[in-house]
């Protein structure tokens, strides 16, 4: 195995397992350090592609995982959201079920490869390539079943971590795919640093509060 | 006679929302307004161009035209211009909005400005970046009640739009590792083989852009988001953002051969049939009138992804559909806004004998409403008939029977409350005084004419436009 496959493997790994705990984890702030390791994972893994293929748009691509989704949204942006109490923030609504949840990322982490290796692989044959997908799933478990806001924002990074992993190790040469995760980037800066500020102003937490206008 | 090259439409379509949505930032409101007012004119105008001279080719390597995106372009373009002239009406009666009315009309002209950006770019990762952008510029809008729950709805829209779409993302990375190319041209040029991957691909991007065009499961965020936004926003929403983020899928749907596999239109026909079903049903139970207009567009948009998936006259009959329902939906949320502002709530219960307080907005809504669900002749009936006669052309009976359910159930359930809310009577003491608006019902009316129009084909150029697209997707017409 070269030195790129072996980078390509074990920061894979790391990956996969930063998903993993992300899903196990009721607690807030946590959940935001992991994800800041995962892009941060991310950024060296196309750190080394950048260096190795002497590519700059790996570089961006690097510079834009370890300075906006490992550092700038997560460290600075979300943190701030509970920054008065940051020891005690956690999901309460989910705190009961994390091991249920734990269970079900490691299933649906195993029928995304089983998915993947059916569907896709005849395009993607590069070992490793199902990651990204599985990657993509975690993210939409994530989205799917917590409700508080930070958290889902942190669902909504792991999904556009997948897509720039994917991107960048198997669908090189893919259109403006840097401006692309610019705009991702951008949107969750809006996302993060206009609504949940917004948020927080309006409703005074950014708790998810029951609101009877909006059922039905 | 000078003629004019349909470059000059396209650059001028694309110039003239953006130019206004900067200029628009200038410190008077009024003149903001004004350029807002000018930049969707001349956006119109030049759809009309577009329409009227059938322009279609490709200009450099990302721009194009075609019959499809030209029937899109008169469509949000036509909403484009009518919000934006509603909006002075909405946003005067807002007592501490918050968006400054400069800051609105840049948003709502980036907003606009992004959905033709969607129509008009022949690559599909560029189109994606368009859809997105739909969401960046939109979700600001939502909020400018400065209400709890408006904060709540543009956080949903925001977040549940942006996971689909980073799913349609990964089908365009799959679909270009797999053909080499995301141009819609060469794409269409050079088919590529029907293999497991790219329909895969096509089944992510329905999933994908699904989840913007408000297909169930993936819809939570819509009805929130449609009743929370202001009425002139709601009216972009409904009726051209959604088509729009379907156009997107259409033009992923298209790399397939006519007809499309087996599974891959069984899965399309699907999704459309159940969100069709659910959204009708739903809107039995709705408090808020807005809410009911929104489920009702997530069941038009159920029925349209049926007919796509049928394919042949059903596919002629969903651009038909979609074209009739923005009109008409747009129409219905105007006059929601006239009611919002006129009672103050948007509970149906509360709302009784608009007939009285509101005589000529009651007019228009009870004529759109009936338009949006599809009664005769309007644009909806011919669309919802065509899909009927498409699904039983192609032995799909039980689709045929999904898509009259769904119309029917819609039919009652929309028509019966706004019925209620028009013609019911007052409890003693409560009746208004007539309180219509100096201005702002005229432009429902107007929108519910070109949804009739177009059901008794009276729109010359739109309705060739319509049968070329149709045509041109591998459609049948009847």
């Amino acid at each position: 195995m070269d030195a790129t496959a072996e980078v390509i493997a074990l920061v894979g790994i790391g990956i996969l397992l930063t998903a993993l705990y992300l899903q196990s984890e009721s607690f807030v702030d946590p959940l935001i350090r992991a994800i800041a390791l995962q892009s941060l994972l991310l950024g060296v893994l196309l750190g080394w592609l950048a260096w190795t293929q002497r590519s700059v748009d790996l570089a961006i691509l690097a510079a834009l995982a370890v300075g906006v989704r490992a550092a700038f949204i997560p460290l600075f942006v979300l943190r701030r959201q509970i920054r008065a109490f940051r020891w005690r923030v956690r999901e309460l609504h989910a705190a009961h079920r994390v091991t249920g949840h734990a269970l079900a990322a490691v299933a649906l982490a195993i029928v995304s490869w089983f998915v993947f290796q059916e569907t896709l692989a005849s395009v993607f044959p590069q070992p490793g390539a199902a990651l990204p997908f599985i990657l993509l799933m975690q993210g939409l478990l994530m989205l799917a079943t917590r409700s508080n806001t930070i958290v889902q924002v942190i669902g909504y990074l792991e999904e556009e971590n997948a897509v720039v992993y994917a991107g960048a190790l198997f669908s090189q040469g893919f259109p403006l795919f840097v401006e692309v995760v610019v705009f991702l980037d951008v949107l969750g800066v809006v996302l993060v640093g206009v609504i949940l500020s917004i948020q927080r102003d309006v409703t005074g937490s950014p708790e998810e509060a029951v609101l009877e206008e909006l059922t039905g | 006679m000078i003629a004019i090259a349909p470059s000059f439409w396209l650059f001028l379509l694309l110039i003239a929302p953006s130019a206004a949505a900067i200029l628009s930032l200038v410190p008077n409101a009024r003149v903001s307004e004004g350029v807002a007012r000018a930049g969707a004119l001349i956006a119109f105008a030049a759809a009309i161009a577009v329409l009227v001279t059938n322009a279609s080719g490709a200009w450099g390597p990302y721009l194009g035209l075609d019959s499809l995106s030209d029937v899109f372009l008169f469509m949000v373009t036509g909403i484009y211009v009518t919000s934006i002239w509603y909006s002075r009406v909405y946003f005067r009666a807002l007592s501490r909005p918050f968006l400054t009315a400069q800051v609105y009309y840049a948003l709502l002209s980036a907003f606009a400005f992004a959905m033709i950006f969607v129509l008009v770019v022949t690559d599909l990762g560029l189109m994606w970046i368009g859809v997105e952008a739909t969401t960046v510029t939109s979700a600001l809008l939502i909020i400018l009640e400065r209400k709890p729950e408006s904060v709540e709805s543009a956080w949903r829209y925001t977040l549940i739009a942006s996971a689909g779409l980073t799913i349609a993302l990964f089908a365009l990375l799959v679909l270009y590792t797999a053909t080499g190319t995301l141009n819609i041209y060469q794409l269409a040029a050079n088919p590529p083989a029907v293999t497991l991957p790219i329909e895969m691909a096509v089944a992510l991007a329905l999933v994908g852009y699904g989840t913007k065009v408000g297909l169930f499961p993936m819809h939570s965020w819509l009805p929130d988001a449609h009743s929370e936004a202001p009425s002139p926003v709601s009216a972009m929403f409904s009726g051209v953002l959604l088509p729009a983020a379907l156009y997107a899928f259409l033009r992923v749907y298209r790399v397939l051969p006519t007809p499309a596999p087996a599974v891959v239109s069984d899965l399309v026909i699907a999704f459309g049939a159940a969100t069709a079903l659910v959204a009708a049903f739903l809107i039995q139970h709705q408090r808020s009138f807005k809410r009911l207009f929104a489920y009702s567009s997530m069941e038009v948009m159920g029925l349209a992804v049926i007919g796509i998936g049928v394919g042949g006259v059903a596919l002629y009959g969903a651009l038909i559909l979609l074209v009739a329902h923005a009109f008409a939906k747009s129409a219905a949320f105007y006059c929601a806004g006239n009611v919002l502002r006129t009672t103050g709530t948007n509970r149906i219960d509360e709302i009784r004998d608009l007939r009285t307080t509101l005589p000529w907005t009651s007019g228009a809504w009870v004529v759109s409403s009936a338009a949006v669900t599809g009664a005769p002749p309007f644009g909806t009936f011919l669309g919802e008939f065509l899909i009927v006669v498409g699904a039983v052309a192609v032995g799909l009976v039980w689709v045929a029977g999904v898509v009259v359910v769904a119309v029917l159930v819609a039919f009652l359930g929309v028509n019966s409350q706004v019925g209620r809310m028009v013609f019911g009577e007052a409890r003693a003491g409560t009746t208004l005084a007539p309180r219509e608006p100096d201005s702002g019902w005229g432009i429902p009316y107007l929108n519910a004419a070109v949804a009739l129009a177009i059901g008794v084909a009276a729109i010359p150029y739109l309705s060739d436009a319509l049968r070329s697209a149709a045509v041109f997707l591998g459609g049948a017409l009847p």
